[in-house]
């Protein structure tokens, strides 16, 4: 029997919003693919695109970033910061040849447990025809 | 055309009233049609300076070396440093001073214009006169190329052997300066990320295809960076050098020492270090072309430069080093800023 691809999604979620937001879709028990590794990291604002590239280097099939709704950010302005410099990781990630489904980028309260349960839904589905991410990953 | 002897003039002036400490611009390469950066600090040296179209470095990669040597002596020469600067210099400046890094007071900023041509680009030039041995290039008054061969003398309209970053190129005279050569000539660039076109058409398994021929030939030389008068950490990410390792470095320490790219020139690592590098000079990168022209295997790295200059101007309206005194790309940010790749 042929093994289905299951992809392996690295989350890098921040510690006041979105990783809240993956406790309570923990806690109220809703289901979702069990394909994610949630970072959580102190803001969305810290994340460094080496992060990113690190991800897919050491064998992630895609990245997620996760991050308070504009305007809610726990330092007031981080997820804005993040917002223009992901943009451009984005783009430079596809410049290159990587699927742009690859690398995603959500905003999800701490109410929004459903919201993310959706996200990593559609995320895993997005990213199972493309088969696994070996442009990246490191040989070494 | 911008006369040598006004330049030579002006420098001669500026030196012999002990403005400046010394002048960092271009002399002839010995016995060749090249030039390289020359540092004038007497007044009988100047004959050395010229000015033609083969004066492609950016020497503000110098500013940085100076600084570092004012650092470290104990009585330093508070005076400034005279530099040569073309119009993508000036702005490469600029972005210096909006980082802080350079104080205006300690440059003194001798801007030359390009008027309506730019620098040569070798590999264009060789090409064409491939076994003619070139003795010397300069302007004629209508900023075409007067070639100098063996064989006797041709001039050749300047479109033709134009470096492809001064074709881009809109910012022909010096955004800052403290005395101007040449005239300002107005010049438009109808399409400045025109070269980007062979991009917009291709899949994203054609794009992979380019980059992956491309950057399997990086030997990490570091030439791009070594270059770059932007790249002025004193660590650099790609090969962090602060950890002491001694005999009584345990294997934990060294193993908790983050290396965010390994030094192997394989593909993974390659892409990631010019991806890094491309980040951290989008918003910075004046478009010199020093990157690409140094590399020795030919990489086209001004595409990835170019395509994070055009996404700042597209999406955030961005020009890198227009006005020192605006907050870089990366370190502002406006309410309205496109979120629809977000979901």
């Amino acid at each position: 029997m042929e093994e289905k691809f299951e992809p392996k999604i690295v989350a890098l979620l921040c510690k006041w919003c979105s990783s809240a937001g993956s406790d309570l879709a923990g806690v109220s028990r809703m289901k979702y693919p069990p394909n994610v590794v949630p970072i959580t990291v102190m803001c969305s604002g810290s994340i460094s695109p080496d992060y990113i590239f690190s991800a897919f280097k050491n064998g992630a099939d895609g990245v997620l970033v996760s991050g308070c709704h504009p305007g809610d950010c726990h330092y007031i302005k981080g997820n804005y910061y993040a917002r223009r410099r992901l943009a451009l990781v984005k783009k430079l990630l596809e410049f290159i040849g990587i699927e742009p489904q690859r690398f995603q980028m959500s905003w999800v309260s701490a109410a929004e447990g459903a919201k993310f349960t959706q996200i990593i839904k559609d995320f895993v589905k997005e990213l199972e025809p493309l088969g696994s991410q070996n442009k990246l990953r490191s040989n070494l | 055309m911008v006369s040598l002897d006004d330049i030579k003039k002006e420098c001669k002036s500026i030196l012999e009233k002990g403005k400046v400490k010394y002048i960092i611009g271009y002399k002839k390469k010995n016995n060749f049609y090249l030039s390289v950066p020359a540092f004038i600090e007497k007044v009988n040296e100047i004959d050395q300076l010229i000015w033609d179209p083969t004066c492609v470095y950016n020497l503000v990669r110098y500013l940085r070396d100076e600084k570092l040597r004012k650092e470290r002596q104990k009585n330093p020469d508070t005076r400034p440093v005279g530099v040569i600067v073309k119009g993508c210099d000036s702005r490469s400046i600029n972005v210096l001073l909006q980082e802080k890094f350079i104080k205006r007071e300690d440059v003194f900023i001798i801007g030359v214009t390009c008027e309506k041509s730019g620098v040569i680009d070798e590999k264009k030039l060789n090409k064409k006169f491939e076994g003619n041995c070139i003795k010397k290039i300069e302007f004629n008054e209508d900023n075409n190329y007067v070639i100098t061969l063996e064989t006797g003398t041709t001039t050749v309209p300047y479109k033709e052997f134009l470096a492809d970053r001064c074709v881009d190129c809109s910012h022909n005279t010096p955004l800052v300066y403290d005395v101007l050569m040449g005239k300002k000539v107005e010049r438009s660039v109808s399409e400045p990320f025109k070269s980007l076109g062979r991009f917009e058409s291709i899949s994203t398994e054609e794009k992979w295809i380019f980059w992956k021929k491309e950057l399997d030939k990086c030997i990490r030389c570091y030439a791009c960076r070594s270059v770059c008068p932007m790249c002025y950490c004193d660590e650099c990410v790609v090969d962090s050098i602060n950890l002491a390792v001694n005999p009584d470095t345990t294997a934990e320490e060294k193993a908790q020492k983050i290396r965010w790219v390994e030094k192997s020139p394989v593909r993974s690592e390659n892409f990631n270090y010019h991806l890094i590098r491309a980040l951290h000079l989008a918003g910075r990168c004046t478009d010199c072309g020093e990157c690409e022209r140094v590399c020795p295997v030919d990489i086209p790295l001004r595409y990835l430069n170019k395509k994070m200059e055009k996404e700042a101007n597209e999406q955030f309206g961005y020009i890198a080093g227009i006005d020192p005194e605006k907050p870089a790309l990366v370190s502002c940010f406006k309410d309205d800023d496109p979120q629809d790749f977000i979901r």
